[in-house]
């Protein structure tokens, strides 16, 4: 029986949330759930594997506010704080639950805050970045990384040197964290439109993802479908997301989150209990928030719910990822039957889906690959760059516009809601080129000022923004970060222009805006003559 | 007597509305809204632990939205893609450009033509001019608007938009026009031909070949078509980042 490869690609990424001026910040919260609830957890299973000697291979793509928010030391000290209140809540649930049916859990929940701490304060010494690159560099994870802040490319890309600083800002700082350039970048929202490779070749990134209908529509069609890179006439591999393995994880009702073992979400005694109670785990000012103490599993539909049952879901999860392997068992025989190479199945996911969102991800995922190494020989773990090194031969066509959005392609970012934005996020653009044209060397103040505009241009691009903004909650937060960002930087032109800049207000958003230390402002320069053709 | 018991009851009557609607906007100041009221672990734990009851305080007050500007005194109109049916434009017009049109037309010129926005194809159109577009369609606007979602209903297809004044008798003055966009596929390619790239070690390019089609494997995926989903996005995709 032939031999086919599965790459998993896990995309991890938060906005920016870093607000030194509110200890209490209700969105930094965010991060700490991720920490807890994702991150630590995945690499947590991925050193045990490591430990096992288990030879998986899979691609990681942290976002560069991610990698930010994980090394910054403020936020790091913020997070062990939270990370002890909950163990606290999760010592005074282990008293309140005695004698009851959720006591397993609650004792469950407060080993694991236990462990947790422990991984993040002593073996990692806070630093998750450094645990993703030591995976990295013991041949396990490929680890690569995304946008500048995760900016939605093909809304942007009209104007080359917004999309240029995008990817330029996010592949520096990656070199600073990881020793060397990424070998693939994450398109945003697997947004891909012409040009963006263009960009992409400049700064040497070897490959990148989209949505199946990227490769599979793409033009001339591929001969191997999505089970095979294709080449953008500028060399850039581009891999299609696969649907079947897709499917099987992330459709909230066929997949495998919706089985009625696994824990349910959104029962979070941050909302169920009482406020007495409750009220020093959750916001000071009395908003109920999620705390990740649950205590139900997803039961059924329009039912009541009972409680969780940590040995049924893990068995459950042990059973899922067995049934996972054995379907792409079957796809690669059908593949083989059909191609006459080794197919690559591609299975790109929200990182934050696991843990977070599905409780028992991670399990899943490391009996995964455990499984796949002991049970399944026709299955190899692989990664883009190892499986363009296998076959650097491959079929030259011009992917799809694309993204994995609703409907696939841009409504969700451009829509009656969001669609305002672009107004300002573009001559914001305009406005950075003219500045970085105007000033070729600017020294002490000035270059200051015009990092500091870059930045808050960057944070203005974040697809995070528009994307709430459609979603419907937590709207006002999306809107308001949007005309802060627009706001510092049309301060920050005008003072630059007159030449009064006022070192307190910049020194203040320095401070708090403090992304990209290093940004090289030269990005923006203005590049004629490189206006990316959409005519086809 | 029966004056003042009626101004009595009108009072008690406006104090009660009050209280009601004090006490709504009250709840609706908390947020989020919990998806599903956990009604039973509610009643599960209270009564096991009888907690005095606590009302939450209320949330500190936000400091004020920023203002920004909406226009930026500059002519720019630009186009976008937002799926295979439908592109998006914005605009913006400056006072100077106005008055540069009345010198040109006429000091009535603009309050005697409409505005409109002139959608052209332009798809395989190398270098369009304004005149050499395969067709244009014409979307008259109301005067303060300044953005346009537009139903072109034509994937894979290029478009410019002009924003103009349109006179009586037909002649239709270009004010802005637009940068180019392509409205992306919505199916696979009808083109089969394969070129092939080697790239050594990873991505010089050294030579491409060009190899046969194999329409048989072609026609295996295009089978697979159905299976496409129309909704992509994730189960997670409105809760992940709550």
């Amino acid at each position: 029986m032939g031999k086919g490869y599965l790459c998993f690609v896990l995309h991890a990424h938060l906005p920016f949330v870093r607000h030194p001026e509110d200890e209490n910040f209700l969105e930094e919260r965010w991060l700490y759930e991720a920490i807890t609830e994702t991150y630590i957890p995945l690499i947590d299973a991925f050193d045990e594997l490591v430990e096992e000697n288990i030879p998986f291979r899979l691609t990681i793509s942290l976002s560069p506010p991610l990698i930010t928010m994980l090394t910054d030391g403020l936020l790091q000290e913020r997070y062990l704080r939270h990370l002890n209140k909950l163990i606290e809540l999760a010592e005074k649930e282990t008293v309140r639950t005695r004698d009851t049916v959720f006591h397993p859990t609650a004792v469950m929940y407060r080993d694991r805050l236990y462990r947790i701490r422990y991984l993040f304060a002593e073996k990692y010494h806070r630093n998750l970045v450094s645990a993703f690159k030591k995976l990295q560099d013991c041949g396990r994870l490929e680890v690569i990384t995304c946008a500048g802040t995760h900016g939605f490319l093909p809304l942007l890309i009209h104007q080359p040197e917004a999309v240029r600083a995008q990817v330029g800002a996010a592949v520096d700082l990656y070199a600073n964290h990881f020793g060397h350039k990424p070998l693939g970048l994450w398109l945003p929202e697997c947004a891909y439109t012409y040009g963006v490779d263009n960009i992409l070749k400049e700064f040497d990134i070897k490959y990148f993802f989209t949505d199946t209908h990227g490769v599979l529509y793409a033009s001339h069609r591929p001969k191997y479908g999505i089970y095979a890179p294709i080449f953008c006439r500028t060399g850039v591999a581009v891999f299609g997301r696969d649907i079947e393995s897709s499917k099987q994880v992330w459709s909230s009702n066929e997949g495998y989150p919706g089985d009625y073992d696994y824990r349910e979400y959104y029962r979070d005694i941050g909302h169920d209990l009482e406020y007495g109670y409750i009220a020093p785990y959750i916001h000071p000012d009395g908003i109920r928030v999620n705390t990740g103490i649950k205590y139900f599993r997803v039961t059924g539909k329009d039912c009541e719910k009972q409680p969780y049952c940590r040995e049924n879901a893990l068995s459950k999860a042990d059973i899922h990822a067995g049934n996972f392997l054995f379907n792409r068992e079957h796809q690669i025989a059908h593949l083989n039957s059909l191609m006459d190479r080794e197919p690559i199945i591609v299975a790109p996911y929200d990182a934050e889906l696991f843990g977070h969102w599905w409780f028992e991800g991670p399990d899943w995922l490391k009996q995964v690959l455990r499984k796949a190494h002991y049970d399944f020989p026709g299955i190899e773990t692989i990664t883009p760059h190892d499986y363009l090194k296998k076959y650097p031969c491959n079929q030259v066509a011009t992917p799809c516009p694309s993204t994995w959005g609703n409907n696939g392609y841009n409504e969700v970012w451009l829509c009656r809601e969001n669609d305002w934005i672009y107004r300002h996020l573009h001559i914001m653009a305009e406005k950075m080129t003219e500045l970085v044209d105007a000033n070729t060397y600017p020294g002490g103040l000035k270059q200051r000022a015009i990092k500091q505009a870059a930045r808050e241009l960057l944070l203005a691009q974040s697809s995070d923004w528009a994307f709430i903004m459609y979603t419907g909650t937590m709207v006002e937060y999306a809107i308001r970060r949007t005309k802060q960002h627009v706001q510092n930087f049309l301060r920050l032109y005008d003072q630059i222009k007159n030449n009064n800049i006022d070192e307190g207000f910049l020194g203040h958003l320095e401070y708090r805006n403090n992304i990209f230390p290093d940004i090289n402002i030269n990005y923006y320069q203005s590049a004629p003559g490189q206006v990316y053709s959409a005519t086809g | 007597m029966i004056v003042s018991f009626t101004w009595v009851l009108v009072g008690a009557l406006i104090l009660a509305l009050l209280t009601i609607f004090l006490w709504s906007a009250r709840n609706k100041q908390k947020k989020p809204v919990p998806r599903h009221v956990p009604i039973a672990a509610r009643e599960e734990y209270a009564e096991e632990l009888a907690i005095p009851v606590i009302f939450p305080p209320q949330p500190a007050a936000k400091p004020e939205m920023p203002v920004i500007p909406w226009n930026y005194g500059k002519d720019r109109i630009t186009l976008m893609v937002r799926d295979p049916n439908w592109i998006f434009a914005y605009w913006e017009i400056s006072a100077a450009k106005q008055q540069e049109f009345s010198n040109q037309y006429g000091h009535n010129a603009w309050n005697n033509s409409r505005s409109v926005l002139r959608v052209y194809d332009v798809t395989g159109v190398e270098d369009f001019n304004g005149t050499n577009a395969n067709d244009f369609t014409d979307i008259s606007i109301h005067e303060h608007v300044d953005s346009w979602h537009i139903d072109v209903a034509r994937p894979n297809s290029s478009f410019c938009v002009d924003l103009g004044r349109l006179f009586p008798d037909g002649t239709f003055i270009t004010l802005l026009r637009s940068n180019i966009v392509k409205t992306p596929s919505m199916d696979v390619s009808n083109l089969f031909d394969e070129e092939w790239m080697w790239i050594e070690g990873i991505y010089r390019t050294l030579n491409q070949m060009y190899l046969g089609s194999s329409p048989a494997v072609s026609k295996e995926f295009g089978r697979d078509m159905g299976l496409i989903p129309v909704n992509v996005s994730s189960p997670g995709l409105g809760n992940r980042k709550n």
